[in-house]
């Protein structure tokens, strides 16, 4: 068994990106250099056919049409924009946003801010599968609500919220729904028609693109019209003015299509190995729990507690052989389970045991294999060390 | 040197080569005991040492800890400091001492505090235990 040390296990924070799409981005660095508004001379032409075309292959792989597709810097300012945008737009209708506690920061303080603006915020719990309850959800959407937003697949534990279900409830109400759908596209099939989403942020560096490109997509059928974030020189339709980063919006259209060719066969095969990576992880431990629904989850994840283990000191003991993440930060010896965490309602033990190994196009079955005895061997050294005994917690 | 965990090669060191990892039982005569914070805080040290038979030094230390690899390595470096330690300079552990010499980043300064407390207490058990007057810096005097 061969592996190159340390097996990178944390895709849902970042991908590589692919050589094709490295190679398609790479003449537009020097001699493909234009300005995609140039409209007077074809270096401008050759950057705005360029940009056309990936806003054409962005659009395909979520089953949109390219008009609605608007280039940003990323996901957070594709929150942002729709969050923020939304709500100035529809003041007249009212100013309550509803939203769900496992939301990425992204969402949550964007909200937060809106509060501290007089907004009203309704955050929303999760079951303890950590999935929506579409029901309580349905009963939440007051009169004055202007937009929900719910994400289509958690960073955290990868689990895969009803949509569909959600976006009928927001329709009959007349409420627009966002879905931070960062996490999704490209790695299970996202068709926003078939969704019934409004809005839709999306980025490159999720699914082998660049970092620093990034969408909204703003339903056009649904007449969304959003208040920009900044005033500027009317790109992109005047939603998101700024030069357009030619380069990595390329990189995100080849990303995107090459995502929508290999999702077939690409979904099954990770899946294989994750579960291959739980079933190497409890044959070796006890204590070894699933968080969130494993059945509505993305293929490439698996967020597990190890019970009676500080899922920080696991990271730092597998520095040099395993790349994952534990959700728990630690700053001035007040330590947090991390929001997503503590939503799902675990017991103390579990809540700190929490580790999240996301696998990805490069993960192979012998990094699987050596990642689940670096990891087996870890944690029982952890617990050997620990005074809280497991299975008494 | 800090590295790209974010922490000092010396607490890296000190999470793999757990020397004094362990314990001994409480009801030892010579066995002192500290317990310091709980799970659900998210950090939980265990300090024992074991006093020699003239009660003048510690013979020994051991620790458990349950936490981030900041209080693990504090509490192994405490572990080391006190053993073989005349009761006079344990006492005088210093946890901004212990935080240098790991290099603990500002936010984790506090994992070596806990480590200091958990390792007064567990000296203030075993003089208890002993009949040993011991002067402990921010407690009165344990008898």
């Amino acid at each position: 068994m061969t592996v190159s040390r340390p097996v990178y296990l944390d895709f849902h924070a970042t991908t590589p990106v692919d050589p094709r799409v490295l190679q398609a981005m790479l003449p537009y660095f020097n001699h493909l250099f234009g300005n995609a508004s140039s409209r007077q001379h074809r270096f401008g032409w050759q950057a705005d056919e360029a940009v056309e075309r990936a806003r054409h292959q962005v659009a395909t792989l979520i089953g949109a049409k390219a008009k609605e597709i608007v280039f940003t810097s990323g996901a957070t300012e594709a929150n942002n924009l729709a969050i923020r945008g939304a709500v100035a737009a529809r003041r007249d209708r009212g100013n309550h946003v509803v939203t769900v506690a496992t939301e990425h920061h992204a969402v949550l303080d964007t909200c937060k801010a809106l509060e501290r603006d007089g907004c009203r915020v309704t955050v929303l719990p999760v079951e303890r599968d950590g999935l929506v309850d579409p029901e309580r959800f349905a009963a939440a959407l007051a009169d004055d609500i202007v937009l929900a937003s719910v994400m289509a697949a958690n960073n955290e534990i990868g689990v895969l919220q009803p949509i569909a279900a959600l976006s009928r409830a927001c329709r009959a109400r007349g409420v627009w729904l966002h879905t931070d759908a960062v996490q999704a596209v490209g790695r299970v099939p996202v068709d926003v028609e078939a969704l019934g989403v409004d809005l839709a942020s999306l980025t490159a560096h999720k699914l082998y693109g660049p970092k620093g490109a990034g969408a909204l997509y703003v339903r056009r059928a649904s007449k969304v019209e959003l208040t920009p974030l900044f005033a500027g020189g009317g790109q992109e339709r005047g939603i998101r003015p700024g030069t357009l980063n030619v380069p990595g919006i390329v990189g995100f259209g080849a990303a995107a299509e090459l995502c929508g060719q290999e999702l077939p066969a690409e979904g099954p095969r990770v899946a294989a190995l994750r579960d291959r990576l739980l079933a190497a992880l409890q044959a070796g431990l006890d204590a070894v729990t699933v968080n969130g629904s494993l059945s509505a989850r993305l293929p490439q994840n698996l967020h597990v507690s190890f019970a009676g283990v500080d899922g920080e000191a696991l990271m730092t003991g597998l520095a040099d052989d395993v790349a994952a993440s534990s959700g728990s930060a630690c700053a001035s010896g007040s330590r947090e389970p991390s929001h997503v965490v503590k939503a799902l309602g675990l017991g103390a033990a579990e809540q700190w045991g929490a580790v999240r190994f996301g696998l990805g196009r490069t993960t192979t079955d012998d990094e699987v294999t050596f990642a689940a005895e670096r990891v087996v061997a870890l944690v029982q050294r952890l617990r050997a060390l620990s005074p809280v005994e497991v299975g008494r917690t | 040197m800090t590295t790209a965990t974010g922490y000092s090669a010396e607490v890296r060191r000190r999470c793999q080569c757990l020397d004094r990892a362990g314990s001994w039982p409480e009801s030892d005569p010579r066995v002192g005991t500290g317990v310091v914070g709980s799970l659900d805080v998210g950090t939980m040290v265990r300090l024992q040492v074991r006093l020699a038979a003239d009660a003048d030094r510690i013979e020994d230390a051991r620790f458990k800890v349950f936490g981030c690899s900041a209080a693990i390595a504090s509490a192994s470096l405490a572990a080391d400091r006190l053993s073989g330690a005349t009761l006079a300079v344990a006492v005088g552990l210093d946890s901004a001492d212990l935080a240098t010499t790991l290099d603990l980043p500002d936010d984790k300064r506090a994992m070596a505090a806990q480590a200091v407390t958990a390792a007064r207490a567990a000296i203030g058990d075993a003089c208890r235990k002993a009949g040993r007057a011991v002067a402990l810096p921010g407690n009165r005097e344990i008898r």
